[in-house]
C-alpha cells in the first residue's frame, strides 16, 4: 500500500462557492457598460440580478458560462483585461486589506497562496526558485476549458495592476503563455507589459527575486493580522478538485486510477466521471504532471539528461528523451535552452 | 436589437399601414374570391415574395435611419412599390367584375411613381453619405468596417489602425508618415477615485480632444486601455511631436467634471512619436514607439 495523505476539502465545478458580488459582478459591469443587454448576458447561466444584490454564492460552472457569454457578446478584446483591472482591491474585502498592509511582495505572495481559493479559485500556482528568479507555474484547478485564456487574462492583469497599487510601480513580471501570440497583442502589452512569451512549453509567471523584498507603501502588521484573522473565518476549501488529484499524484507518483479513487473515497467509475466533468482524464493529468516535472528538472533546475531521467524513475536515457519529446514537443536539450 | 429609432417614424409607419389596408380593401372589397383550384400558387409565391421582401427592406430602413428627408423618400418609394406588388398578389385570389377592370389597368402605376421617388431618395442618400464621410474624417480613412469600432470612444480599434498602417507600407510613394502614441497619466488612480464609468466618460472626452487637434487627413484610433494611436500621413517626426504637444496642451485645459461636483479635474498625457524608417514593419514601428512611451512614463512616476 502506498503512502496515504488525507485529502483536504476541495472545490468542484458544481458546488456553490463564488460570491456573486465579486468576479461575476465585475464581468457583468464591464459587459453592460460596453452596451451588452444584461438579460441577454445572464441567459442560460442560472445567475439572476438579485443574486448580485443578495451576494449569493455561485457555482464555478455558472461563472464560466457567464464568461463565455460575456466574451461572445462584448465587442472588442479587452473585456477580460478590464475585469482584471477592477478585481483588486474592490472585490476581496478583508483579504484586500491583508494584502494592502503586507510588508513586501514576497509576503503578499505567501498570502495569495494561502488564500488562493478566495482570491482565484480557477488557477493553481506552484512556486519554484532558482538563484535569480522566482517561477510560478500555473495550472487549471477546476477544468476551465475554453475559458482558460480568458481567466488567465483576467488574473494576470489583476496581478500586475495590484502590484502597481501596492508598490507604487509596476513589477516587471515575465509571462510565458502556452498559446500562440494572440491578434489582440496590444491588450497584453498595455496590461501586462512587454515581457511576454507565447507558444512556450510551460505556462508560468517569472519575476526577478530582488522584487520580493521591495517594501509596500501601506504596510502595517496589526491591520494585516486582523484582516487575516477575519479572512480565515471564511476559509472553507483548500484547493480545486484537479489540484487535489495532482497533489495526490505528487505524493505518490506511481499510483493508478484505482488507488487515487480509493484515496478520494469513491469508486473508480465515479471518480472517472468526476474527472470527466472537470474536462480531464486520469491519464491526461498523469502525463501533465510528468511533463511539468520534466520541465522543472531540465529547464528551471538545468539538470542533465541522466540526472533528470533518474529522478523521474526512467530506466534509460533514450526512453526519457522520447517521453520528453512526446510531452513537450521539444528534445531535452532544446528544453534546457528555452 | 435596438428599436428606439422605429418609434420616431409614426408618420411613415401609418403611411405603410394605410397602403397595405388600401390594397386589401381594393382587391377583396371589389372582387369575388376564386376557388382554390383556380389559384396559381406559383404566381402567388413569386409575386408574394416581392411584396414580402419590400416590406422587410422598409422595416430595416425604419429601424436604422433617423427621420429626415432621405428616409421619407426611401420609405415612400418602397411603400408604393410594395402597394403595386400587393395588388398583384391579391389579384391571384379574386375575380374582378368588368366594371372594376380599371383596377388591374392602374395597378402598376404606383410602382412607377415608387421607383422614381426611390431613385430620388437614393441620390439624396449618396449626397448624405458624402457629408457623413466628411464628418467621419479623422476617425476613418479609406476603408469602413463597423465591426472594428470601439464602443467606448467610437474611434476605430488597434486592428483597424494596423490595417491602415499596412496600407501605407504597401504604398511605396507614401513612406513619409509618422505614428504617435498617447497615454493618459495616472488613469488607474482616476478610475479608483471616480469609478470606471467616469473613466469611460473621460476616455470619450480625450478622444474628442484628440480629434479636434489633428488635421483632416490624420487618423486617430484607440489602441488599448487608455492608450491612443495616431497615423499622420506625410508628416515628419518633428511635426508629429508638435501635434502631440498641441493635444497635450489642449487636454491640460479640459475641465472634466465628475457628477455632482463642480470641481474640475485636469488630466495630462504622455506621448511618443516617431516617423517611418526604412525596413520598418508594423509591429517593429509600433513597438519602438510603445517602448519609448513607457520609458517616458516611468520617468514621470519616478520624479
Amino acid at each position: 500500500m502506498f503512502n496515504m495523505k488525507a485529502i483536504r476539502p476541495f472545490l468542484c465545478l458544481n458546488a456553490p462557492f463564488l460570491p456573486a458580488q465579486q468576479l461575476a459582478a465585475s464581468i457583468i459591469d464591464v459587459a453592460t457598460t460596453r452596451g451588452v443587454n444584461k438579460h441577454k448576458l445572464l441567459r442560460g447561466t442560472g445567475i439572476f440580478s438579485e443574486d448580485l444584490i443578495q451576494g449569493k454564492t455561485l457555482r464555478a460552472e455558472q461563472v464560466l458560462a457567464l464568461m463565455a457569454r460575456a466574451q461572445t457578446h462584448t465587442a472588442g478584446n479587452d473585456c477580460a483585461f478590464q475585469v482584471g483591472r477592477r478585481l483588486f482591491p474592490g472585490n476581496y474585502g478583508y483579504l484586500s486589506n491583508a494584502l494592502l498592509h503586507c510588508t513586501h511582495f514576497g509576503e503578499a505572495l505567501r498570502l495569495l497562496t494561502r488564500f488562493k481559493m478566495q482570491i482565484c479559485p480557477f488557477i493553481f500556482a506552484t512556486r519554484f526558485d532558482d538563484d535569480k528568479q522566482l517561477y510560478l507555474g500555473l495550472q487549471d484547478s477546476l477544468g476551465c476549458g475554453d475559458q482558460w485564456q480568458f481567466i488567465l487574462e483576467i488574473y494576470c492583469t489583476a496581478l500586475v495592476s495590484a502590484s502597481k497599487l501596492l508598490l507604487g510601480q509596476r513589477i516587471p513580471f515575465h509571462f510565458d503563455f502556452p498559446f500562440a501570440r494572440p491578434k489582440h497583442i496590444q491588450e497584453y502589452e498595455e496590461n501586462l507589459g512587454y515581457r511576454l512569451g507565447f507558444s512556450q512549453p510551460q505556462l508560468r509567471i517569472r519575476v526577478d527575486k530582488e522584487w520580493l523584498n521591495k517594501p509596500f507603501i501601506q504596510q502595517s502588521q496589526n491591520l494585516k493580522r486582523h484582516s487575516i484573522y477575519q479572512a480565515q473565518q471564511q476559509q472553507t476549501y483548500q484547493h480545486g478538485f484537479l489540484d487535489a488529484v495532482r497533489l495526490a499524484l505528487v505524493n505518490a507518483p506511481q499510483s493508478n486510477l484505482q488507488q487515487v479513487a480509493t484515496l478520494f473515497q469513491t469508486s473508480p467509475a465515479t471518480f472517472k466521471r468526476k474527472l470527466k466533468q472537470h474536462g480531464q482524464s486520469f491519464q491526461q493529468i498523469h502525463d501533465e504532471q510528468r511533463r511539468q516535472q520534466a520541465i522543472l528538472l531540465l529547464n528551471v533546475q538545468g539538470l542533465n539528461n541522466e540526472q533528470s531521467a533518474q529522478r523521474m524513475d526512467f530506466d534509460d536515457v533514450p526512453n526519457f528523451r522520447r517521453a520528453v519529446k512526446r510531452w513537450t514537443g521539444l528534445t531535452p536539450s532544446q528544453l534546457r535552452g528555452v | 436589437m435596438n428599436y428606439s429609432l422605429a418609434f420616431r417614424h409614426h408618420h411613415l409607419i401609418s403611411v405603410v399601414m394605410a397602403l397595405i389596408l388600401l390594397a386589401c380593401s381594393l382587391s377583396f372589397g371589389l372582387g369575388v374570391l376564386k376557388t382554390s383550384a383556380e389559384i396559381s400558387w406559383l404566381d402567388v409565391i413569386g409575386e408574394g415574395s416581392i411584396s414580402l421582401f419590400t416590406l422587410m427592406w422598409i422595416a430595416f430602413l425604419l429601424l436604422s435611419r433617423p427621420p429626415g428627408k432621405v428616409t421619407t423618400a426611401l420609405i415612400w418609394g418602397l411603400a408604393l412599390m410594395m402597394f403595386s406588388a400587393l395588388l398583384d398578389v391579391f389579384d391571384e385570389f379574386v375575380h374582378h367584375a368588368a366594371e372594376v377592370d380599371w383596377l388591374s389597368m392602374i395597378e402598376s402605376i404606383p410602382a412607377t411613381f415608387g421607383i422614381t421617388i426611390l431613385s430620388y431618395g437614393l441620390y439624396q442618400w449618396h449626397l448624405e453619405q458624402l457629408a457623413l464621410n466628411k464628418q467621419l474624417q479623422r476617425r476613418e480613412s479609406l476603408a469602413r468596417d463597423h465591426s472594428q469600432i470601439d464602443v467606448i470612444t467610437q474611434l476605430y480599434t488597434a486592428d483597424y489602425m494596423r490595417n491602415r498602417i499596412a496600407q501605407q507600407l504597401l504604398d511605396n510613394d507614401h513612406h513619409d508618415f509618422s505614428v504617435v502614441m498617447l497615454d493618459i497619466d495616472d488613469f488607474d488612480s482616476f478610475n479608483r477615485q471616480h469609478g470606471h464609468q467616469e473613466g469611460d466618460r473621460i476616455l470619450k472626452d480625450v478622444a474628442n480632444v484628440i480629434l479636434m487637434n489633428i488635421r483632416a487627413n490624420d487618423l486617430a484610433c484607440r489602441y488599448a486601455g487608455d492608450r491612443f494611436i495616431l497615423l499622420l500621413p506625410q508628416t515628419s517626426q518633428n511635426t508629429a511631436n508638435d501635434i502631440a504637444q498641441h493635444i497635450r496642451h489642449s487636454l491640460q485645459h479640459l475641465a472634466f467634471k465628475a457628477p455632482a461636483s463642480n470641481q474640475p479635474i485636469y488630466q495630462s498625457l504622455t506621448y511618443a512619436a516617431d516617423e517611418f524608417r526604412p525596413g520598418d514593419q508594423i509591429d517593429s514601428l509600433i513597438q519602438r514607439i510603445n517602448r519609448r512611451l513607457d520609458q517616458r512614463k516611468s520617468l514621470i512616476v519616478n520624479v
